[in-house]
């Protein structure tokens, strides 16, 4: 069965027609929505790539059916600049090249605003490191990150 | 540390580069491979029917390929097997539908039928003692090598110690983020693929090879690589997806799901290292290494492993005599496949135990008596190179200064370990690149797409800059495909900045001499910015790169030059080599590194605390990802000492493939990295460079090992040294 699915990404509304009930979130992101920044790795929830925000929420968009978020408001990679909190993990991200092959930084650029939003800016930096580490990294070896998340404005601008 | 953006941050930020996995036409094919479902025996039928009753599908099997190939390929890899599998997933016949869920759907309904065999699963299966004169003659050596120098029998009998000992490693897979994926296309006789690889060009050169087709017809257009790490050299999935996209005249996307990619992506596997070290007077006077690699189904002649790896279970150590005898062993697993480093960082953990459990059986500090065999410059390698400027005693040093303050600092529960490992920069077959000068800065056209580890974006435009004199701003390197790039051996070996800029290198020199033919100005030009343009000047002239351009340089984009480099071999004293083929080293570079481990002493779990790396690169090229490079290696390198072990049952299945079984390091389990570069020891690369890419995870295990020695007294054998393992030597199971 194919359903029409109505939601919000990175601020703009989208509907489709016919996405089928079985249908994975990060495959109508990717391929009917054409957001490729968002990444399939493992495609079974291991290696947090897929990150996505659904209603502010960090989500497996690979475990995740695009149906279970009709009507929601998502973010994908490619909405992060839109707003301050965002682009601050861009560019913190930028500034510790805490990226190489850059499979994994959007799922990781994803996670870590989402943690923002969630617990706010004055987060300590080990409670973030720590419910950041489902994202895994192969390149780095995580410590450009870590630093990263150290260097974050921690006040609201 | 303050480091400065790299140049492809804001686009991977965000989101904006395109990865093979994103790769996408309007009237695009899903494709899928069929695997086989039991890893040995006759195929008796593979039944493609069922899949070609679906909607929309095409099938390709073995019966098809003649049609669809006139041209004979490789006849010792056919594409699909006729009469007998070897690997559990191995390819038998692949598929196209109009959508991924069809493709699956069509993949799991070919029926095929095979008559299993008995698996040779396991190498000590087929050798459990070490192979006698007969082996040669075996279906299972792939490879035989083997060289010597000075009567080793002799001088064990004298001599005052004597340590023999069997290690053994665990099969490790790569893990880059991103599965092997492409996109084919063929059009009017062009076979067009465009592919997440390390080497476009060694891709094309295989397409050919296995579809019997001119390399002139097939063009590799190469994508953003999510990661290489070895894994995607040569060709994988190109020539499938090539001939779906001929049988059905429509594009052809393939990639592997995370679970054929552990499956078929390319493993390391096992391996059996015998050790025999005789020591008189606190000096080795001989050694015998002796290593059983399973190189899975890797073909005769396709083995490089065995010749190349087995150097570094020898150095980088003086020995007046040694044996060394090494054999690929073929078994019912995928192909062996490369990771970082091939096999390096086995050996070195084999061998830097080795000789720290001899100086202790004879009576010496292992540290000492490492130290005082290392290789030098002026010293050569037992095989018979000589070695060059070489930094390894000196950060050998360095590293020791470090662990003897760790060490009176260390907690009861707390050991502190220093491994130590060499490489080679390896140049490959050379390649070219061209540089562009035009009003605005300068362009380095070339072939090779970046990995991640910023080798091409950072490495090669840093070299461009310091060559041309401009900023770092003002310098592109852009790529191109295999149609219109110069050719390029590939990324790997640790070579690219190395190699492609010593080419940079030389087509500066040729742009300088035009520019000053041009300038009509004797003595040296230089490059500046004026006014925002960029302006030759010598001493007594200047004028705008602008108004020093032809008519058809205009059009052109600038002036263009060229300039090559060449693989630079060392060479092996042909005498001292027996039986088989061993490689050499070109431009040693080395590692030395220091461990602090934590070890549970009821579970026998390794935790490591803190860390230290000292590297001879030669000269540092770029300062940011040379410290990145080091930091990624060193914990992948955790990985391959601590958790990361494929586990592959007695029928030749993998049990452990996907990222919750098979570990690799996460970000909670990282230790605090310091990172030195010990300079002054100038390599063959662009203003004395070396390479970086793979020695940063060379020493890892053997550092590891070692401080889980000095914290316990376990002397643990077999890698990875996992909970199990190191409670096992602590007599805690």
């Amino acid at each position: 069965m194919a359903q029409p699915w109505r939601v919000t990404v990175n601020g703009e509304r989208r509907a489709l027609d016919d996405v089928p009930d079985s249908e994975r979130l990060l495959d109508t992101i990717r391929w009917r929505l054409g957001l490729k920044g968002t990444k399939e790795g493992c495609r079974s929830g291991e290696c947090g790539a897929c990150t996505v925000l659904v209603d502010e929420v960090s989500t497996l968009s690979c475990l995740t059916l695009a149906h279970e978020v009709d009507g929601a408001s998502l973010t994908t990679v490619e909405g992060v600049a839109h707003d301050p909190v965002g682009r601050s993990v861009q560019d913190a991200f930028a500034r510790a090249g805490a990226l190489q092959c850059g499979y994994c930084t959007p799922g990781f650029v994803i996670a870590l605003v989402g943690l923002l939003k969630e617990r706010g800016r004055a987060a300590p930096t080990e409670e973030l490191l720590a419910d950041l580490s489902g994202n895994l990294c192969r390149c780095t070896g995580y410590l450009a990150i870590v630093r990263a998340v150290a260097s974050l404005p921690r006040e609201d601008p | 540390m303050s480091v400065s953006p790299r140049p492809d941050a804001g686009p991977k930020l965000e989101g904006a580069v395109t990865f093979g996995m994103d790769l996408e036409s309007p009237d695009m094919l899903w494709a899928a491979l069929v695997l086989s479902p039991v890893a040995r025996g006759r195929l008796r039928s593979v039944d493609l029917a069922p899949a070609r009753a679906l909607d929309g599908v095409v099938a390709v099997g073995a019966a098809d390929l003649p049609a669809l190939l006139p041209g004979a390929g490789d006849a010792d890899r056919p594409l699909f097997p006729t009469d007998t599998v070897s690997y559990r997933g191995q390819p038998v016949a692949a598929v196209a539908a109009p959508t991924r869920e069809r493709a699956r759907e069509a993949a799991r309904a070919v029926r095929v039928e095979v008559e299993p065999s008995p698996v040779v699963s396991d190498l000590e299966d087929v050798f459990p003692e070490w192979p006698g004169p007969a082996a040669d003659a075996s279906p299972h050596v792939v490879a035989h090598v083997r060289a010597r120098e000075g009567d080793v029998d002799a001088v064990v009998r004298r001599a005052d110690t004597v340590v023999r000992e069997t290690y053994r490693t665990s099969s490790i897979h790569q893990v880059a983020l991103e599965p092997h994926a492409c996109l084919a296309e063929v059009k009017q006789g062009i076979w067009h693929v465009r592919t997440s690889t390390q080497t476009p060009f060694g891709a094309r050169e295989d397409i050919a090879s296995l579809l019997g087709v001119p390399e002139g017809s097939v063009v590799v257009e190469g994508t953003w690589v999510g990661g290489g790490f070895g894994g995607k050299g040569s060709a994988l999935l190109e020539p499938y997806a090539l001939v779906l996209a001929k049988a059905t005249g429509r594009p052809v996307r393939l990639a592997l799901s995370y679970r054929e990619e552990f499956q078929l992506g390319r493993t390391t596997l096992p391996s059996v290292i015998r050790m025999e070290t005789a020591v008189t007077g606190g000096r080795i006077v001989a050694r015998r290494v002796r290593l059983l690699l399973d190189v899975g189904n890797s073909l005769p002649g396709r083995d490089f492993a065995t010749g190349y790896s087995i150097g570094f279970l020898l150095g980088p150590y003086r020995t007046p005599a040694f044996e060394v005898e090494g054999y690929a062993v073929r078994t019912n697993k995928p192909p062996f496949g490369p990771h970082r480093a091939p096999f390096a960082p086995q050996c070195a953990f084999a061998l830097e135990s080795h000789l720290d459990h001899v100086a202790r059986e004879a009576g010496l500090d292992p540290d000492e008596f490492r130290a005082a065999h290392l290789w030098k410059e002026g010293d050569s390698t037992p095989l018979g190179q000589p070695v060059g400027p070489f930094g390894l005693a000196t950060a050998f040093e360095r590293a020791r200064a470090v662990a003897a303050r760790w060490r009176a600092e260390a907690a009861p529960d707390r050991g502190v370990g220093i491994g130590v490992g060499f490489w080679s920069t390896n140049s490959g077959a050379g390649g070219e690149v061209r540089v562009r000068l035009a009003p605005s800065g300068v362009t380095v056209v070339q072939g090779e797409r970046e990995i991640g580890s910023g080798s091409v974006l950072a490495g090669v435009a840093a070299v461009a800059a310091r060559c041309t004199g401009l900023p770092r701003d003002r310098v592109t390197v852009a790529y191109e495909d295999t149609a219109r790039a110069p050719f390029d051996s590939g990324v790997f070996g640790s070579r690219t900045t190395a190699a492609i800029g010593r080419a940079v290198q030389e087509a500066s020199c040729a742009l300088f001499g035009e520019l000053r033919k041009r300038l009509d100005a004797p003595g040296l030009v230089h490059l500046a910015l004026e006014d925002d343009e960029v302006v030759v000047r010598s001493d007594q002239r200047q004028r705008p790169v602008r108004e020093l351009l032809t008519e058809e340089e205009r059009a052109a984009g600038g002036i263009e030059t060229s300039g090559r480099h060449f693989g630079k071999g060392g060479a092996i004293d042909e005498r001292k080599v027996e039986v088989g083929t061993f490689y050499p080293y070109t431009d040693f570079t080395g590692a030395a590194h220091v461990a602090e481990v934590a070890v549970d002493r009821g579970t026998g779990t390794v935790r490591v605390v803190r860390y230290a790396a000292f590297h001879d690169v030669g000269t540092v090229i770029d300062p940011t990802t040379a410290l990145a490079q080091v930091e990624g290696g060193v914990v992948m390198g955790l990985g391959t000492a601590l958790t990361e072990e494929a586990l592959w049952s007695d029928d030749g299945r993998l049990l452990n493939a996907g990222l919750l079984d098979y570990r690799i390091p996460t970000l909670g389990s990282v230790p605090p990295i310091d990172v030195t570069f010990v300079e002054g020891f100038e390599g063959a690369g662009p203003f004395g460079a070396k390479g970086l890419g793979e020695p940063p995870i060379i020493p890892v295990p053997a550092a590891v090992a070692l401080a889980v020695r000095q914290a316990t007294g376990a002397h643990v054998t077999e890698l990875p040294l996992s909970s199990e393992r190191v409670a096992r030597a602590l007599k805690l199971l």
